[in-house]
Formats: C-alpha cells, sequence, structure tokens
C-alpha cells in the first residue's frame, strides 16, 4: 500500500513542494507510534513497540524505524500492516536516526558512546561506525550521502561521509546542539541549540556559519517549510514554535502550541508539532501561521516523521 | 564494596552537570490557594524569595533580579545546592520559566531539569501550577537505583510537593513543614 521506489522520493524532493504523505508520531512514555491524520481531531491506530522510542525516521519503502534508547534497541515497524517487524539489537544508547536513500542501510547515533552506526535495515548487522562528538542528537541525511550529527555536548555539528563512514568536519555551533534540519535545496543546515536559546545557520556549500538567530527559551525542534520561506524551531520553555523569514533570517511570527513543544515536521501545506508535556500534535497551517487543531495522542510524544504518499501513476514510471 | 561506592558517587557527580540522557520524565504538581492571584504571586513570583515559602529550603540567593537571566542559588535543609537561572519572567501571565544550571545530585537525583511556576485565578481563590523536564541523576543504560528514573521522580514530585504544600500555608497563613530526610541515605 505504502511501498513504491526510490524514484518518488527523489521527485518529492526536488518539485519544490517537498514531502507530501503521511505523519507518524513516537511517543516515549507510552512505547507507542501512531498516525495523524491530517484535518482529524483525533488519532489512528497505535502500534505499540515498547521500549521508550525516542526518534523516528522513514525509509523510502514507508517503513518506520524507532530508536530505543534504554531498550537497547532499533524496531522496524510496517505501518500499512500496523504490526512491528523486527527489533534490532543495538549495543549502546540508540537515538538519533536517518535512513539511506535505498533504505538498506540505517545510520543511528550512540547517544553514550559518542559514534555513529550504519546497520543493516533488514539484519540489524553493524556495517561501520564512525567517532563523534558527545551525546550525538539529531541526525540528518543529505541527497549527496553527507550526514550532519548534532554532538550535543559537544557544541558542534560532525559531518560525515557515508561512503567511506569517515567524519570529515566538525564545525562550530551554539550551547547543546539537539535538532537539525535542511532546507528543502539543501543548501542550508539549520541547527537547534537547546542551552544557548538560538539557532545556527549553516551553508552546507562552504561549511561555514552563515548566522546565528536568537530564539530564546529551548530550542528542541526545527524544520523549513516546504517552499524554504520559512523556518520553523519549537521552543520548549515557552510553548511556542517560532517561525522565521528565511531569506531574512528574521521573525515572521510566533504559534502557542502545547506544553514542552519538541520535534517538528512539514507536511505540505501543514506544520505538525509534538508536545511533549501535553500528550498531543499541534498543527500549524503554514499558510496563515495558526494553530488548527491538536491531536491526542499517547504520552510523552517527541519525534516525527512523514512517509511520502506513493506517486500517481506514469506511463513509464515505476521502480528504478 | 562499601569503600567502593562514595568513589562512584563522585564520579557521577563530576559527570552529571554535562550529561542530560535520552529518556527526559514529567514532574507535575498543582495546589489550590485560597487568595487571589496576585496575593499569591507577590510571594511566589520573586525568583529569589523561595526561601521564605518553601519548607525544604534553608536559604536561597539571587542575582540579576527577576528577568531573563537572574538566578538564585538555592540550599537545601536536607544539604545541596541548586544553581537555577531563569528563562523568562511575566508578571502579568504570573509565570516563570527556569532551568538548572549545575546538577548536585546531594540536593536532587537529577543531571538536569526545566520547569515552570504558573498562577492562574481558580474559582475566588487561586491555582499554582509547578511542572517541569528532568533527567536521571545516571543517563547511562543501567543506572543505580538511588540515580534511576523512579528515584529522580520520587526526588522531584515530593520537593515540588512540598513547596506547593509550604506556599499554600505561608500565603494562607498557616505553618507546614517539608517531608524531606534531614540527610541523604548513608552508602
Amino acid at each position: 500500500m505504502r511501498r513504491f521506489g526510490l524514484a518518488c522520493l527523489c521527485l518529492a524532493l526536488s518539485s519544490g513542494r517537498g514531502i507530501a504523505g503521511t505523519v507518524y508520531v513516537a511517543s516515549q512514555e507510552a512505547g507507542a507510534v501512531a498516525r495523524i491524520e491530517a484535518g482529524t481531531t483525533g488519532t489512528l491506530a497505535a502500534i505499540a513497540v515498547g521500549g521508550g522510542p525516542a526518534q523516528v525516521a522513514a525509509g523510502p519503502d514507508g517503513r518506520l524505524y524507532l530508536t530505543q534508547p534504554d531498550g537497547h534497541a532499533v524496531t522496524v515497524v510496517d505501518p500499512a500492516t500496523n504490526t512491528v517487524l523486527r527489533r534490532l539489537p543495538f549495543a549502546g544508547q540508540a537515538f538519533g536516526i536517518a535512513v539511506s536513500p535505498d533504505g538498506a542501510g540505517l545510520f543511528v547515533g550512540d547517544w553514550a558512546n559518542a559514534r555513529v552506526v550504519r546497520l543493516s535495515a533488514e539484519t540489524g548487522a553493524v556495517e561501520g561506525s564512525v567517532a563523534v562528538g558527545r551525546e550525538p542528537a539529531g541526525l540528518v541525511l543529505d541527497a549527496r550521502g553527507r550526514l550532519y550529527v548534532a554532538d550535543r555536548e559537544s557544541r558542534q555539528v560532525s559531518v560525515v561521509d557515508t561512503a567511506t563512514m569517515t567524519r570529515t568536519d566538525t564545525l562550530p555551533v551554539g550551547e547543546a546542539p539537539f535538532a537539525l534540519a535542511l532546507s528543502p535545496k539543501q543548501d542550508r543546515l539549520y541547527v537547534a541549540n537547546v542551552r544557548s536559546g538560538d539557532l545556527s545557520v549553516l551553508e552546507t556549500g562552504s561549511a561555514r556559519v552563515l548566522a546565528t538567530v536568537r530564539i530564546g527559551g529551548m530550542p528542541y525542534g526545527v524544520a523549513a517549510s516546504a517552499d524554504g520561506r520559512l523556518v520553523l524551531v519549537t521552543d520548549q520553555q515557552a510553548g511556542r514554535v517560532v517561525a522565521l523569514d528565511a531569506a531574512k533570517l528574521g521573525l515572521q511570527a510566533t504559534v502557542s502550541v502545547g506544553r514542552y513543544p519538541e520535534g517538528i515536521v512539514v507536511d505540505g501545506e501543514r506544520a505538525y508539532v509534538a508536545n511533549w508535556f501535553s500528550d498531543s500534535v499541534s498543527v500549524i497551517d503554514l499558510a496563515t501561521l495558526v494553530e488548527t487543531g491538536r491531536i491526542p495522542v499517547g504520552a510523552g510524544p517527541r519525534s516525527l516523521a512523514v512517509v511520502p504518499d506513493p506517486p500517481a501513476r506514469r506511463p513509464g514510471g515505476g521502480r528504478p | 564494596m562499601r569503600l567502593a561506592v562514595p568513589a562512584a558517587l563522585l564520579a557521577l557527580v563530576a559527570t552529571a552537570a554535562i550529561a542530560h540522557g535520552p529518556t527526559p520524565q514529567k514532574v507535575h504538581q498543582s495546589v489550590t490557594i485560597a487568595a487571589k492571584p496576585e496575593a499569591v504571586w507577590k510571594v511566589v513570583g520573586d525568583f529569589a524569595g523561595i526561601g521564605t515559602w518553601h519548607p525544604d529550603v534553608a536559604k536561597a540567593e539571587g542575582t540579576d533580579g527577576n528577568t531573563s537571566g537572574g538566578r538564585r542559588k538555592v540550599t537545601l535543609k536536607a544539604g545541596g545546592t541548586l544553581d537555577e537561572s531563569l528563562d523568562e519572567w511575566n508578571a502579568q501571565g504570573r509565570t516563570y520559566s527556569y532551568r538548572l544550571s549545575d546538577a548536585d545530585l546531594k540536593a536532587l537525583p537529577v543531571s538536569s531539569y526545566s520547569a515552570t511556576l504558573t498562577v492562574s485565578p481558580d474559582g475566588e481563590g487561586s491555582k499554582v501550577e509547578w511542572l517541569g523536564r528532568f533527567y536521571r541523576g545516571d543517563t547511562g543504560n543501567e543506572p543505580p537505583e538511588e540515580l534511576s528514573d523512579a528515584a529522580g521522580k520520587a526526588a522531584m514530585v515530593r520537593y515540588f510537593g512540598d513547596g506547593l504544600k509550604g506556599l499554600k500555608a505561608k500565603v494562607e497563613g498557616r505553618v507546614a513543614t517539608g517531608t524531606m530526610p534531614d540527610g541523604r541515605a548513608k552508602p
């Protein structure tokens, strides 16, 4: 049902409209992942995964991968059938996660052991490892195979060449970088710094810091709008989302959401925010920057992922 | 074994200040008080004035006032010091948010926290909510029991609960005592 090839992911990335699809939220305290339906006020079927899932990422085939730092595992879920497919053992504290474009490899940050490990998505076999800074938090992979890692207690972003699993660069950012997001064109990397209360804006081509933007409170999540014009930052301390104009890096609006907002994703014309303390997901309409809904979810939601919709059937299209 | 414990605790104290861990925990306590919100805010709104209402606090010293960046150093009767700083202080909304700067496992068995205290109208009186997010004292995968999620939760619930009871008693004109032990359990 949600199976499709790689081509559509690349299409979605290059279309300028960004990925449209289905949003999933992982609730750490509840040990569950649930599908969020835009426009509705209720949650759909929650899938019990146990073991305190902290972060979730979607693979190109629509599968969900959830890290369980206290459970020494990464759990694989097929949302099309609402089933847990596998539990991959992880020797460490699995936290941040990214999936390779072909869906074969998982890059998993090991919070306690300052490294990123590459696992086979199918078997869980360790295929490589690279040392990064202390307490690696958010991970994001670009189209060229560069993995960016927010090294929370090293005040830096590590850049990893995933083809060779070597660290090629470290970029100094603010205090306690936690969440990362690439602009749709992937020319910028946004870094939410929890302790210094600001956002580092990096140019990916030159690997330099373009700007540091004051947010205030504790920025714990960041996302770019599909058209690239907005940067959305969650501020946990103030229970709000700060929307910045990406061109000027000035304040566009602030949107009140639930308590302790953390993860944020954009799906088409809407943003979804995991309100960790309030056990809900806020829906923000990006055209008006207004919260249009607040959906109750399992306890302790922190992370969201978007599973892209299958592409429309085209003549000659299909799997690569 | 008995000799090894203090050394292990010392090592934990040394690393706790920069450890945050991957599993945050919630603490949420509230109380209703038979007084107008303005009267409650007058007592609780002064960030460094926590020693006047919290029964577990021996003394509190403030610097830089009731504004973002303001700090307080809170010494507990049971031992240990909480060094905290304000992120936001909003008199109109009768709310402030703050965070722990450096962990002190003697004070509370947690490695870090942020918290918000809010006074709101409740009928003829007030409701005070005190909520926060914290991480256990040992953020590793196999924490000892005294530095586990459960130990952190028990301590935070007790500390917030004692405080709100003390605040209610102070504002309503009674006397409350804390429940914190006089000293930490001996190893």
